[in-house]
């Protein structure tokens, strides 16, 4: 009775170890896509705990993703152009044109916003298909296309503002930049949020369960289900605390619709359209893409074209939550998309980098910004700061850029199988490595015997550790 | 105690992922002398020459190296070659804007507190360009210099850094004869000084010539260590191919004949860049059901024919026609030429042909997306279950069709290769190196693939370097030298010898 009810007690412990594991299994073998999370953990707690959590808490919390807005949308496009091996520096000068272009025809020249978006959006194309065609036909580095086109939006920006501060009272603007979206107070929350967070969750688990079926149908393995269970809680989590405090201030802003709209609608078309592949497909190999029939230079100008759509967009949430246009804006936003892309895990040597991911990465950088801010740390820091964590997420990201899938769980089990002849491999090692060094010492004649008896002790020891390291759980029920 | 063997190479194994390049592979040279390293494509030949020179690094195999006496466990290049054993690619690592001079000295300048002396680097330079016997202006581009020479600049960059084991891999494939000649006489030469050489090299003529001793490799093994008396062609070839060409290739249907479906006429590609043409006067058909074989060296043009074919992808001047099933067609770039039914599996799949990050079921369906899509929008229920169906058919070895393909051995990558083109339909196919760096299980595997395309009624164009596959696979073959078409045999009037006669015409 008393030896079952161990057992029973072990059983249990060994479960929840087996559990652990399995996440941390996940954890190390995903880290690449999952390192960028905790730092943002990271990140978040840190200054939580310095600003008595006010930093979390609904004001600023939201304050801090309205200021996020233009740099992800920008971040957004500048992935697709990092993906396909360029770079555009170009964006920020462009996108701070086209605000100016956009609050000038309004204010100054009357006309009404949609007419003057409809221009600038004409422009911007326009603009994305001669930067194109400089980068994709005439192989002109993008460098120095963009740099070009940098200097050349600074001057376009200055003569558009006539180098003043232009206010802009427009309501479309004001909506935009300071709005937010229709409320239904119950009780100090607003109602619309909570039902939207609600309904996210739904589809999350919905979707999640849909697509394990597919897999099954298709014979494709899924994830392990703890693993696929644990990550629908943490959702579950993330999401509850958004709508938590977003509908405990002042609901959703318009800023925040705009952002999240361009970030599933890019998210998808990279995912799940055959655009999205061609643009994945030309940045990871571009001569198999050309020989799989695919026109290279032709999605670069794509990738150019929305890029500088996306920098309209940026432009206008700027100037609209200003509430003006002014010569100093532009500098340094190219420079956070770009950081933000990077430090969401793109690849310079292209083929990769996630929509979501970027998203992720300006998150990061206006963390810093606004947190350090609100801690009362000197603003001169913030740069220092900034550049590090950029520096070191591109170090994380070439050092896990080959990481191997590993299975803890697998690895105990084999563990125990092979136990006995890891130990007897280890001793003949230890045994050859002592021999080698007394045969040195003496300087004996045969030393090359010794010699090979150590490489032949070692090459058996590291044989064993190979396959206790590739391990599958699979492999031993 | 001065040893016999300068090198000695023991049971070295060194394994890839699926594969096993080396298998116990054992070397001896002895001092002094022109060691020949002897065997088919894919034997191990450049694998242990890289093992040796430290590219793969000590751990990365298993086995010792014994040079001079001592167990060597290089690191890196540096180290092999502060031990003076000096290896030649044949990709040559020389600076093309750089001068002759400049290039000799390039990574082991001769200074004095890391300031260059120009004067002293130019004297030196010269004393080893007269010894290698180049008599040129040291201030020339090396860019401006043909192959040949500059293969001589490398070997005086060797002596430059005491050179005790010098490695030439395949050094004469590029070369042409008077230029092979001039190699092998100053290899001979350098022998005389004390210098000890191991060559790589297929052409048994070379063997003949100047070898004092050979191995011969095949499949990753050390099949047979010969001196120069027992050296004789026959025996030579018997040991690099070890088996009778019926195993290896599966046996198919003769062909029967059948109407053109692929033709090329007065087809010329001129290579702006080389400033020459690649392609002269290509007339070849190939017609439905049947399989022709491009057989010629490398360099000579065939990837060229190949490419002009396939919508001219790197942009060279290209005249003349190409007629697809009877109709003259413009195929100005390799999407025209995808959708006139034409396939081309590239000779190199890592830098033109797959996508290394992406997963086996995104290469296979990349070059016919429109399949599985509707208005843009992927299906990848529909994606999955192709590639379910090609990784079965073609039996592509791998955990799972999300698998990255950069995980993927040779053989299995070729494969991906392989089912990717069959999913854009072609009529055509046209198969460059079809089993470059493949184990001969996978080969056997890809040419069945092709002989039950060919039942199927697909037409097939194999360019190889390897004559047994050429005369194993085709029933018809065209002979391709510097870039003109020098013969056409049949099948049953092909020889190696023939062939190899019209390939170095």
């Amino acid at each position: 009775m008393e030896k079952n009810k161990e057992t029973k007690f072990a059983k249990f412990c060994w479960r929840i170890y087996k559990y652990f594991l399995t996440i941390i299994s996940m954890f190390r073998t995903n880290i690449r896509d999952y390192g960028m999370y905790i730092a943002l953990a990271v990140i978040f707690v840190i200054f939580g705990s310095m600003t008595n959590w006010v930093f979390l808490g609904p004001i600023n919390f939201t304050n801090l993703l309205n200021q996020t807005a233009y740099v992800s949308v920008l971040a957004v496009g500048m992935t697709l152009v990092i993906v396909t091996r360029q770079i555009d520096l170009s964006v920020g000068y462009i996108g701070a044109f086209l605000g100016a272009y956009v609050v000038v025809a309004v204010e100054n020249q009357g006309q009404s916003v949609l007419i003057a978006l409809g221009g600038a959006l004409l422009i911007t194309a326009l603009v994305g298909i001669i930067k194109g065609y400089f980068i994709a036909k005439i192989s002109v580095p993008s460098f120095v296309v963009t740099l070009a086109g940098m200097f050349i939006f600074k001057g376009l920006l200055m003569l558009k503002t006539n180098n003043r501060t232009i206010p802009t009272t427009n309501n479309l603007f004001q909506k935009i930049g300071i709005g937010y979206l229709p409320t239904y107070d119950v009780g100090g929350m607003d109602l619309i949020t909570l039902i939207i967070g609600v309904a996210l969750v739904l589809v999350l688990i919905f979707m999640g369960i849909k697509g394990r079926k597919k897999n099954e149908k298709l014979g494709i393995t899924n994830e392990k289900i703890e693993i696929f269970i644990t990550k629908l809680v943490f959702m579950f989590g993330v999401i509850t605390y958004l709508s938590w405090t977003l509908s405990s201030h002042k609901g959703i802003s318009y800023l925040l619709l705009i952002t999240v709209v361009v970030v599933v609608i890019y998210h998808l078309m990279t995912t799940r359209t055959t655009l999205g592949r061609r643009i994945y497909a030309v940045g990871g190999n571009p001569d198999a893409a050309e020989l799989s029939g695919i026109n290279v230079e032709k999605i670069i100008v794509i990738v150019f074209i929305s890029m500088g759509i996306l920098a309209l967009i940026s432009g206008v949430m700027y100037v609209s939550r200003l509430q003006n246009t002014s010569p100093n804006q532009g500098p340094f936003w190219e420079l956070y998309a770009i950081a933000a892309a990077f430090i969401g895990g793109a690849s310079a040597s292209g083929g990769i980098g996630k929509i979501v991911n970027a998203v992720i990465g300006s998150i990061v950088i206006m963390s810093l910004k606004n947190g350090m801010a609100l801690a009362g740390i000197n603003a001169n820091i913030e740069p220092i700061i900034l550049g590090s964590v950029l520096l070191l997420a591109v170090v994380f990201d070439i050092y896990t850029r080959n990481v191997r899938s590993i299975d803890l769980v697998g690895i105990h089990y084999a563990k125990k199988k092979y136990h006995d002849e890891l130990v007897e491999a280890k001793a003949q090692f230890d045994l050859a490595t002592k021999e080698l060094k007394e045969a040195k010492k003496m300087n004996k004649e045969d030393l090359i015997e010794y010699e090979y008896k150590f490489t032949n002790a070692q090459g058996l020891y590291n044989k064993i550790k190979e396959k206790i390291r590739v391990a599958q759980e699979e492999d031993f029920i | 105690m001065e040893q016999k063997y300068i090198l000695s190479m023991k049971s070295i194994t060194k394994s890839f992922p699926g594969v096993k390049a080396l298998d116990e592979v054992n070397i001896n040279v002895e001092r002094g002398e022109i060691h020949f390293i002897v065997g088919e494509n894919g034997a191990g030949k450049s694998t242990l020459m890289k093992v040796l020179s430290g590219i793969y690094p000590h751990g990365d195999y298993d086995g010792d190296i014994i040079f001079e006496g001592k167990i060597k466990r290089f690191h890196t290049i540096k180290d092999s070659v502060e031990d003076g054993i000096i290896i030649i690619n044949q990709e040559l690592a020389l600076f093309p804007n750089l001068t002759v001079f400049e290039n000799v000295f390039v990574g082991h300048e001769v200074a004095n507190n890391g300031v260059i002396d120009w004067d002293k680097t130019k004297e030196l330079a010269k004393k080893y360009l007269d010894m290698v016997g180049l008599d040129i202006d040291i201030y020339q581009l090396v860019s401006s210099l043909g192959v040949g020479k500059q293969q001589l600049i490398e070997i005086a960059k060797a002596l430059s850094q005491n050179v005790k084991l010098l490695i030439l891999d395949e050094p004469t494939a590029a070369l042409n004869d008077n230029d092979s000649d001039n190699l092998l006489h100053l290899l001979v030469e350098l022998k005389s000084q004390g210098i000890t050489s191991i060559m790589i090299s297929h052409k048994l003529k070379e063997v003949e010539a100047i070898a004092d001793s050979l191995t011969i490799l095949r499949d990753g093994k050390t099949i047979i260590r010969m001196d120069k008396k027992d050296v004789n062609e026959q025996v030579i070839i018997k040991n690099m191919v070890g088996r009778e060409i019926e195993n290896i290739f599966p046996k198919r249907e003769p062909y029967k004949g059948g109407e053109v479906v692929l033709e090329t006429v007065h087809l010329n590609a001129f290579d702006k860049e080389l400033n020459r043409y690649i392609v002269s006067d290509s007339n070849i058909k190939l017609r439905k059901g049947e399989v022709v074989g491009i057989a010629g060296l490398m360099g000579a043009g065939r990837t060229e024919l190949a490419l002009s074919i396939f919508g001219n992808p790197k942009n060279y001047k290209v005249t003349g026609k190409v007629i697809v099933f009877n109709k003259s067609v413009v195929l100005d770039s390799p999407k025209a030429a995808i959708e006139h039914g034409i396939a081309y599996v590239s000779e190199d799949r890592k830098s033109d042909g797959l996508i290394l990050e992406e997963t086996i079921s995104q290469n296979i369906t990349i070059a016919n997306l429109k399949k599985i899509s509707r208005y843009g929008i992927l299906d990848f229920f529909r994606q999955n279950m192709f590639a379910e169906q090609y990784v079965k058919d073609i039996d592509i070895k791998t955990p799972s069709i999300l698998q990255q393909v950069k995980y993927l051995s040779g053989g299995n990558q070729q494969k991906v290769q392989v089912s990717k083109w069959l999913f854009s339909n072609p009529k055509i196919l046209i198969l460059d190196e079809p089993t470059r760096g493949i184990d001969v299980g996978a080969k056997y595997e890809i040419y069945t693939i092709i002989n039950d395309l060919v039942e199927k009624g697909m037409s097939i164009l194999i360019i190889s370097s390897e004559l047994p596959e050429i005369l194993g696979m085709c029933d018809r073959i065209y002979v391709i030298a510097e870039g003109n078409q020098t013969a056409e045999f049949d099948i049953k009037d092909a020889t190696p010898e023939k062939i190899m006669k019209s390939a170095t015409v």
